[in-house]
């Protein structure tokens, strides 16, 4: 549920940052290494003022705080704060910054007894219960469900009435009642540091016990103890406040219970109640503030990301009477560590019922041209430049209206993971009537209709049934089918297929594809279909686009660009493929080293430093498109490459 | 089935709850008889209160008919208050301490909802850092401190509502005058909850929005209030739903300080009483009805959690 889970470095490389945007699942970027700031020194300032006052509160040279001013004749009744009385006086005359001062002691004596008891009992439960799992959860969690139903008013009672109200039946009764909270924090703790690989690992580099106790156990269970240990001791200011508000706490002296004086008089003497009240306040929020920095030590925050779509540069017509054209796209993250151009200068089009292949490793920024067409990122900030033009709308900088009213009835997307494609508490019926009726293409009636319809196209069988179920009664495969029945729900000119198989069974892959395919023919749309897998690409696509570090390095039709590829990068990953291995190169190979740095990208080629071929060029001058498929003089059946030492044509293919 | 075994553990909770304060009671070195017999009572008469209150009965006998009792809503007679029966208090204040709390999550769920809404929409913009700087400045303020705060503000400085309770009308034939002097008790009671609620909802709705089908939602071209309405805030409303049935108990102990701050004739308020005047009679039946309250609600929530998830309606999850 963290909204931001501590990650083993906590900075994020280039491509891990795209890798986050792609899955969606950790766009949030984090930053580590932080220090207390000025609040946490601020709060302990003012801490240490209350400890000064309980400390040193008899010697100060301040009026007697039960002295009457009836007798003195130093403070009138309800005298206003003042030089005389700096906070005034109380409805007898006495002095009321004494009483506040006074009030310090059995509040820090309380609350640091408790802390310390209560954290120390709490923290060997919670270690103990870290270990033991299973059936202990169950009896702790029935135990919960008790504790929290059970009245503290009923425990506080049975006990005042058989011990007294002293101060230490008062310890005794909070520190009960903190323990739980205490365990719970210790025994989260532990339990997950003992499923952390850290600690084995510095285990096994030979560090000595007591290192690893001190740098690794300590600060992953003392710093929350030492965070909850503030919150908590503020905790227990707040709950004696209370019951001596309602008159049912300590036979001292305390702040809630000057509170509870004063409340009464607050019509006319507002002062009484409202002086000690702030200074309460005021030492809460101390210990809150305090105890929220040394958490922020340990839990990474969430750094400020604004979720914000931008454009810039001009827009450029379509040539032709493509579906779908994207020229010079460039696509930019702004993440707190830095610039990332996920998308780099991306020139390519797709006619109608035609299929464009686009092939990357992982963070090669593929799929990040999907979301820059469809404009969907969730949590970031995004700059984009150059030219979508979908079906002759301008989709970085046409109204929104018209943006989405494009997305919604010319696209329709599929995603991934058809287990988290579909919204899992909605109806599969209510999913794919939604964009149906939402864009007006039909009324609810009708929709339904077709929604069973496009069902039956998708090959679900009992369409009535599986439109009044939930997505989770699916199987995988039936849920990307699901997906694919919406994404055609509005008869749309372009698909866009993200890895529309990756996720699925090897069996069911192959149904899926043929299933895109064949509506792609029947329907005479364009299709983008984003893919890792080459076999997939020469199966069902016309043309391909080979990714690399956010720039297409070489584009073609699929049959050229098989026979005879000619970017190093594609040659790389063809041999990787084991069922596609060239003639010539028959043994299986990986591709050495990671994809570049998008925050740093190579000035050079991007795939020089795992390139063979690469010398001093390669790395200083990046090599530009080289082929027919610029932006200005668009080819769709041009094979071009982005290098500097392409493979040479292999002979007798019959290229060009 | 699910429900049935949700039914069998909040029994079990409701049985442990009423016996050890039962219990705790018991233990209690005050003689319900001598507090009832008065002061001025001879050991005879002290002796006969007991026989017919059969407090010399095993502690085990005792309790069993206290529950036997209890289910017929006879908690018994007020030990100190002559003439009412512990229902007779307790059916009087139920209402005021009810409106109280209903008034207090209708507010706080008003607040909460949208400003997690807007704070999640833009996660660092100007709404969220105000909201999540107001949740943490409420979470340091106790409920009288804050209360005291309020009724300075509105009660003596604007004069917009009165700072005590006094002779509440029903809020069914009056609700103007009903809310009048509701309506701050409710606020104060409300802006602490309003704090736990943001900070829940809005971590929810941060997390939900990274999904998959948010971000396809988008793409299909729906507008943002309805992908955030119909596909962010459900699927995100789980925790927040349990988080206010397990706020029930703590909502009644600050219902407690409110009523004693606002004079309202609340449970609260009588369950002071009955402490402060050893009328354990009261207490223990104010704790059952307590107890029952937390149970019922948790099991609302219980039922409602497989309205908003069918997931574990289908036993999925």
């Amino acid at each position: 549920m963290a909204l931001v889970e501590p990650g083993p470095t906590g900075v994020k490389t280039g491509a891990e940052a795209v890798d986050a945007a792609e899955s969606g699942s950790d766009p949030v970027m984090v930053e580590t290494g932080r220090r207390l700031g000025l609040a946490f020194w601020l709060s302990l300032v003012w801490i240490g003022l209350i400890v000064v006052a309980a400390v040193f509160g008899d010697l100060l040279p301040i009026r007697d705080p039960e002295e009457l001013g009836i007798r003195t004749r130093e403070v009138e009744r309800f005298e206003g704060p003042g030089r005389n009385a700096w906070f005034g006086g109380d409805g007898q005359g006495r002095d009321l910054f004494s009483r506040v001062v006074a009030g310090a002691r059995p509040a820090l004596v309380l609350g640091l007894s408790v802390t310390v008891l209560a954290a120390t009992v709490g923290a060997a439960i919670g270690t103990t219960a870290g270990y033991l799992r299973g059936r202990v959860d169950a009896v702790v969690a029935l135990l919960v469900d008790i504790a929290l139903a059970f009245p503290g008013l009923v425990l506080l009672v049975a006990v005042r009435a058989t011990y007294g109200n002293s101060m230490v039946v008062f310890i005794v009764l909070f520190t009960v009642t903190s323990i739980p909270a205490y365990a719970r924090i210790v025994r989260g703790a532990s339990f997950a540091l003992s499923e952390r690989e850290f600690v084995d690992a510095a285990e096994s580099m030979g560090a000595t016990n007591r290192r690893v106790l001190w740098n690794e156990l300590a600060p992953n269970i003392a710093m929350p103890v030492a965070s909850f240990a503030f919150i908590g001791f503020a905790l227990v200011i707040v709950a004696e406040g209370g019951l001596a508000f309602v008159g049912l706490s300590l036979d001292e002296l305390t702040w809630g219970q000057l509170i509870s004086e004063g409340a009464g008089d607050i019509d006319r003497h507002g002062h009484v109640a409202l002086i000690p009240a702030t200074v309460m306040f005021l030492t809460i929020l101390a210990f809150n503030l305090a105890g929220d920095q040394i958490r922020q030590l340990y839990s990474p925050r969430e750094v400020a990301t604004q979720r914000r779509l931008t454009t810039i540069g001009e827009h450029r017509p379509r040539v032709g009477d493509a579906t779908l054209h994207v020229a010079d796209l460039r696509t930019t993250l702004h993440t707190p560590n830095g610039e990332v151009t996920a998308v780099d200068g991306v020139t390519f089009d797709v006619a109608p019922g035609e299929s464009l292949g686009v092939v990357g490793e992982s963070g090669s920024g593929k799929t990040m041209i999907l979301r820059s067409i469809v404009g969907a990122f969730s949590l970031a900030d995004v700059t984009r430049s150059g030219t979508v033009d979908v079906t002759g709308v301008d989709m970085l900088r046409a109204d929104d209206g018209v943006v989405r009213k494009t997305l919604g009835t010319r696209v329709g997307m599929v995603s991934q993971n058809p287990l988290s494609a579909l919204n899992p508490v909605r109806r599969i019926g209510d999913q794919i009537v939604e964009p149906i009726v939402f864009h007006g293409v039909a009324a609810p009636g009708p929709a339904r209709a077709r929604a069973r319809d496009l069902l039956r196209q998708v090959g679900i069988p009992a369409p009535d049934r599986r439109m009044r179920e939930y997505p989770h009664q699916l199987s995988g495969g039936m849920r990307q089918r699901v997906t694919i029945a919406i994404a055609l729900a509005n008869e749309p000119d372009l698909l866009l297929a993200d890895e529309p198989t990756t996720a699925l069974d090897v069996t069911v892959q192959d149904q899926i594809l043929r299933l895109l395919d064949e509506q792609r023919t029947r329907r005479k749309m364009a299709m983008v279909l984003v893919t890792h897998d080459l076999a997939v690409v020469r199966g069902f696509t016309d043309r391909v686009a080979i990714v690399y570090g956010g720039q297409i390095v070489e584009v073609g039709p699929t049959d050229k660009i098989f026979r005879s590829p000619r970017h190093r990068y594609t040659v790389a990953l063809m041999k990787s493929m084991p069922d596609l291995a060239l003639p010539s190169h028959s043994e299986l190979a990986v591709i050495d080293g990671s994809p570049p740095s998008l925050l740093d990208p190579p000035s050079g080629c991007r795939f020089a430093a795992r390139c063979d071929a690469a010398d001093e060029r390669c790395r200083t001058v990046a090599p530009e498109l080289i082929g027919a498929a610029t932006v200005d003089d668009f080819d769709r059946t041009a094979h071009a490459f982005r290098c500097h030492h392409p493979v040479p044509v292999t002979v007798g293919t019959g290229d060009r | 089935m699910l429900i049935l075994r949700r039914f069998g553990r909040l029994a079990i909770v409701f049985v442990v709850v009423t016996f050890f304060t039962f219990f705790l009671l018991d233990r209690a070195p005050v003689d319900i008889a001598e507090v009832k017999a008065g002061l001025n009572a001879t050991p005879e008469n002290v002796a006969a209160i007991r026989a017919e209150l059969g407090l010399d009965d095993p502690f085990l006998v005792r309790y069993l008919r206290w529950l036997v009792d209890a289910f017929q809503l006879d908690f018994g007679d007020s030990i100190v208050l002559d003439g009412f029966t512990s229902w007779d208090l307790i059916s009087e204040a139920l209402p005021k301490t009810l409106e109280l709390m209903i008034l207090a999550e209708i507010i706080a769920i008003a607040i909460a909802v949208p400003l997690a809404i807007a704070s999640a929409r833009r996660p660092g913009g100007w709404i969220d850092r105000l909201g999540s700087t107001s949740a943490f400045g409420l979470l340091a303020l106790p409920s009288f401190v804050l209360g005291i705060y309020l009724s300075f503000l509105f009660g003596v400085q604007l004069g917009w509502f009165p700072t005590i309770v006094d002779d509440l009308p029903s809020i069914f034939s009056d609700p103007f005058g009903n809310l009048r002097q509701m309506l701050l008790p409710s606020i104060t009671l409300a802006l602490n909850l309003v704090a736990v609620y943001l900070r829940l909802l809005r971590s929810d709705l941060i997390d939900t929005l990274q999904e998959d089908y948010v971000m396809l939602a988008q793409a299909r071209g729906l507008s943002d209030r309805r992908v955030m309405w119909r596909h962010v805030l459900r699927p995100s409303s789980l925790n927040l739903t349990t988080a206010i049935g397990l706020n029930v108990a703590g909502l009644i102990g600050g219902a407690l300080i409110i009523e004693v701050l606002f004079a309202i004739n609340g449970i609260g308020r009588l369950a002071i009483q009955s402490v402060i005047l050893n009328d354990f009679a009261v207490v223990a039946a104010i704790v059952a009805i307590l107890t029952v309250a937390y149970v019922v609600v948790n099991f609302v929530v219980d039922v409602l959690y497989t309205v908003l998830d069918p997931r574990i309606r289908h036993g999925a999850r």
